[in-house]
């Protein structure tokens, strides 16, 4: 073990020759440069995660951008679109500092994308400051368009509290469900989640049986709270899962033989994308409030998912259709501001009115986020796999609920 | 290694690390801004590795309770460096106070599990105590340091200040290293029961390393809310706690300055290679690793100059 | 009284989570008190497994896929652990740390490849048929493969009791977790142990992982999980002790179950604070195995 020496001279070969020549320069000038590069064209940076648990979300957001670009000739708003793919990762650490190379080494003049809440606020700051403009095309957190609101954050996604909000006036206006169990994981997005329905839900005149909030992320068994919610003698579950949480719950829900007596409902991300082909038959039944589905009866929509499933041989998602409008709702402000910067864009994106070529249905910006319809959906088999079917719509709210 | 080289190659180095932002771009800057900052956690958790062999799995811990002091403290009080930073490092040294009296009494792999332990009860604290740590969502819009009442924005002063702090971190650490206190800590490290017979209190010895590896590891937390100005619980957790883990070995277990290598090749390697790879990084740090651990078991700092024959 | 059938049904489940442990951790208990090496690659081997029983069993396997399945982790898992111990020969004499943080470099590796090879998805299955459906327990419906478990466990945990008290294989792993170097002075090859019980620990992980996939499916992610609580087991047992890996094992799934239902607010700490105390008050695990 002793026998080979590495010397320093070998080792320095290997990594000197990679060593970034970009990485050359000097960070002594003033500020930041850049007028994003020529006239007539537009550098933007696509944030999304390209490794860990969001990944296929992250898949779904670029397969729309680059369809998006597709059909309109690489321009957006009469500019030439350069994109930077940046890698947000699974946690903000990897996420701020993609956005700051996107900033600081790449010059880009716009940004798109961004799945993760906590990345989002922690990215306000930086955005803010280097006055670029921010489209922020999934991160749901309330307070990035509430509390820690900047001119330079759009978001055309949705907020937490507005999904859950819209099937808790469901509920409350179908009435004979009093007595709902409330579970969601016990982070920001679970608890916005549970509030918004909980306040909904109430205010129509509903009950509340009972509330819990399993441990995120190190919940893999769901016995515990399933017991008690057949204990609590409640007549429905609303709950607020995604991801991997989502498949482990809603299989269990039916193992446990719940899915018969104990009908469940939940915000949208429950059954949508990935999810839904691994839970199969058990999420057959379930009704969930969402923004979208591929199943919305619209011309827009028919166009889009066709297009998209010849591109990409697979069904959009709502994470495919929040991208596609961003690309969407930059275009009409690059026409409309004819200049790249964040101020600009930001006031003109304030001017748009109602934008009535989107997939999802009309929907309009209100305090810089989507006053949208909310679709009631159920889970149908449909030929060999799933879908969500639309059963009922809702009139268009704002992050108010 | 020549005596004058010995002196040489750290001067150089460290010229080259004062001077980085008059030749790198503002992005490289910030990468190396990054870099320091981990690599003076690194070197902390190499003071308790390498020199006092007690491997720790939940050092991260005392990284972010730091870290979400500095941030409270500069968003709820004061702003004003350095004392942001003081609080930093008090509240690792208390952290670390509080958790080592239990942990200093295992022993190798029990040691091991017990660090990884608190560390995931600190990162769970930090997850549910929402009022002051901000959730799942962290501590966002730390407000950005302030130098005699200018904000310190600029990427090139940024990086200025955050290596003045580096360097006082790292000094303790070496004059830690260096006192007749460092050499007690090599040999409990190479043979406790030895030392113990030729009557050094050993268990307070190792309870003391405990903690001044917790409050340089609380200062550079401190610098991590300055630098980037979130904090998260995935700062605390047993990922992080495993990078850093990392970066000390390849960097060489004994070795302070080997570890902050260790930590700029583990930070290179996740934010610039990994892009790159599809978002494999991982891959490339598990190679890494397990290249060092069979060919170089001194780390990077074992590797020695060829001698002429 | 239906607050105590739930919880009653909370005890079962822990009990069926905790046989499941018992079989993934003990090859981790094992392998540390004979050789003290600490393998964090176990969860890694897990993983394989589970991966290895989606892909051969698919999404609604029969009874032939799903033994298919087993058959094909515990074969994989018997390569991987051989391997790891082929690995681990040259750094015999370095520090354990140094080989512990070998398997951990390995486990980056192969959760890295097993991400590359299948995705990021989120991957489920379903129990084999006549196992899929429920029991009628204290008024609760409760999934019949979980039942199962239990009896796998047990009759895991008779057999394995017979092997370590009654046969020669039995004797000659007790003595190498009491006294190695006797061992080896009375001429058993020290590095042909190691690979035989290397190898099999790992088998029972990747077999865990088959058994597993009903309940956790397998995903990215599932390997670091499982890793965690196989150590929190192993450490509250104690390490080489089979007694002390069941006993573990039992506990951890009373409180991953019963307490998660009973302290419900407290529930994220419940695991470590439980590890943090035995340690504590036993700094070796409740049956430390070695006389050392």
């Amino acid at each position: 073990m002793s026998g080979m020496v590495i010397t320093r001279r070998r080792l320095l070969g290997m990594f000197g020759a990679t060593a970034a020549l970009s990485a050359c320069g000097s960070s002594l000038g003033g500020g930041s440069s850049s007028d994003g590069g020529e006239q007539g064209a537009v550098k933007v940076g696509l944030v999304i995660p390209q490794a860990g648990v969001y990944a296929p979300l992250g898949v779904d957001m670029k397969r729309a951008w680059d369809l998006w670009l597709d059909r309109h000739g690489g321009k957006v708003g009469g500019f030439t679109v350069t994109t930077v793919v940046g890698d947000e990762g699974e946690t903000p650490q990897t996420g701020v500092a993609a956005v700051q190379r996107l900033l600081q080494s790449d010059d880009c003049d716009v940004l798109v994308g961004i799945v993760s809440s906590a990345t989002a606020l922690g990215v306000r700051d930086l955005v803010t400051e280097s006055k670029k403009l921010l489209l922020i095309a999934n991160a749901g957190a309330n307070d990035i368009t509430g509390t820690a609101i900047s001119p330079y954050l759009w978001r055309t996604s949705f907020t937490n509290g507005q999904v859950a909000a819209a099937m808790g006036r469901h509920l409350a206006e179908q009435g004979g469900t009093d007595g709902v169990f409330v579970i969601a994981p016990d982070y920001a997005a679970g608890a916005e989640a549970s509030a918004g329905f909980q306040d909904a839900f109430t205010s129509g005149g509903g009950t509340i049986a009972g509330a819990v909030k399993p441990p995120f992320g190190t919940t893999q068994d769901y016995q515990p709270f399933l017991s008690q919610i057949r204990s609590s003698g409640a007549k429905a579950t609303f709950c607020f899962f995604a991801g991997a949480e989502a498949v482990a719950f809603v299989k269990q829900y039916r193992q446990f033989g719940l899915a018969d007596s104990v009908p469940l409902y939940g915000s949208g991300f429950l059954t949508e994308g990935g999810v839904l082909s691994a839970q199969g038959a058990a999420a057959v039944g379930i009704q969930t409030s969402l923004h979208y589905t591929s199943e919305l009866d619209n011309e827009h929509n028919k166009e889009f998912v066709a297009a998209y499933q010849k591109a990409h041989d697979a069904v959009p998602t709502v994470y495919s259709v929040q991208t596609w409008d961003a690309a969407g709702v930059l275009d009409r402000a690059l026409r409309s501001a004819k200049a790249t910067d964040g101020d600009a864009l930001s006031t003109a994106l304030g001017k748009l009115g109602p934008i009535d070529d989107s997939p999802r249905g009309e929907w309009s910006f209100d305090g810089q986020t989507p006053k949208q319809k909310f679709y009631i959906r159920e889970v149908e088999q449909k030929g060999d796999g799933f879908v969500n079917s639309v059963i009922a719509e809702t009139d268009a709210v704002g992050q108010d609920g | 290694m020549s005596r004058a080289a010995k002196v040489v190659v750290p001067a150089v180095a460290w010229l080259a690390l004062a001077g980085a932002p008059v030749f790198l771009a503002p992005y490289a800057t910030t990468t190396l801004a990054r870099m320091l900052v981990f690599g003076l956690l690194a070197a902390s958790l190499a003071l308790l590795v390498g020199v006092t062999g007690l491997p720790s799995l939940g050092h991260a811990a005392y990284f972010g309770a730091g870290a979400y002091a500095a941030g409270w403290f500069a968003q709820h009080v004061s702003a004003a460096a350095p004392y942001p930073l003081l609080v930093a490092a008090v509240t690792g040294g208390v952290v670390a106070a509080a958790t080592g009296w239990v942990a200093v009494r295992a022993r190798g792999v029990f040691f091991l599990v017990l660090t990884l332990a608190i560390g995931e009860i600190v990162r769970q604290v930090a997850e549910t105590w929402e009022p002051v740590t901000g959730g799942s969502n962290g501590l966002y819009g730390i407000p950005a340091t302030t130098l005699a009442g200018e904000p310190v924005v600029h990427p090139a002063l940024l990086y200025w200040f955050v290596f003045a702090v580096f360097a006082v971190g790292f000094a303790v650490l070496w004059l830690v290293v260096r006192s007749p206190y460092g050499t007690a800590l090599h040999g409990i490290h190479d043979n406790e029961p030895r030392m113990r017979a030729l009557g050094y209190p050993t268990g307070l010895y190792k309870y003391g390393v405990f903690v001044i590896a917790g409050t340089v590891a609380g200062l550079a937390g401190g610098l991590l809310a300055t630098q980037q100005r979130l904090v998260t619980p995935a700062d605390l957790g047993f990922t992080t706690a495993a990078l850093a883990l990392l970066a000390v070995i390849i960097g060489g277990a004994r070795s302070l300055w080997g570890a902050c290598v260790g930590a700029g090749l583990v930070i290179l390697v996740r934010d610039s290679l990994g892009p790159t790879l599809d978002g494999h990084g991982p891959l490339v740090l598990g190679v890494l690793f397990v290249l060092v651990v069979y060919l170089m078991p001194r780390g990077v700092a074992g590797i020695r100059p060829r001698r002429a024959s | 009284m239906a607050w105590l059938d739930a919880n009653l049904v909370s005890v079962l489940n822990g009990v069926a989570i905790g046989c499941l442990l018992f079989i993934l951790a003990i090859g981790l208990s094992l392998v540390f008190g004979m050789m003290d090496v600490l393998n964090l690659a176990h969860g890694a081997v897990f993983l394989v497994g589970a991966y290895a029983g989606w892909v051969v069993g698919g999404t609604d396997p029969s009874w032939g896929t799903f033994l298919l399945a087993l058959a094909v982790a515990l074969g994989i898992g018997l390569l991987v652990g051989g391997g790891m111990s082929l690995l681990t020969e040259p750094l015999r004499d370095r520090s354990h740390l140094d080989q512990a943080l070998l398997t951990l470099g390995i486990a980056l590796i192969v959760a890295e490849l097993l991400s590359m090879a299948f995705g990021n998805d989120v991957q489920a299955a379903d129990a084999p048929p006549g196992l899929d459906g429920t029991v009628s327990l204290f008024g609760n419906a409760y999934p019949t493969y979980r039942l199962a478990l239990i009896g796998v466990g047990a009759v895991f945990a008779v057999g394995l009791w017979l092997l370590m008290s009654r046969t020669m294989i039995g004797s000659v792993i007790r003595a190498t977790v009491a006294d190695r170097d006797m061992v080896s002075a009375i001429g058993i090859a020290q590095h042909r142990v190691k690979l035989a019980v290397f190898g099999a620990g790992s088998a029972l992980a990747a077999a865990a992982g088959v058994l597993g996939v009903p309940i956790y499916g397998a995903r990215p992610g599932l390997d670091s999980t499982v890793l965690i609580l196989a150590l929190v087991v192993v450490v509250i047992g104690g390490l080489g002790s089979v007694r002390g890996a069941l006993v573990g094992a039992l506990v951890i799934g009373q409180i991953e179950s019963l307490g998660r239902a009973v302290l419900a607010d407290a529930a994220s700490f419940l695991l470590f604070g439980a590890l943090a105390l035995v340690l504590v008050l036993r700094p070796r695990g409740l049956f430390a195995g070695a006389v050392r």
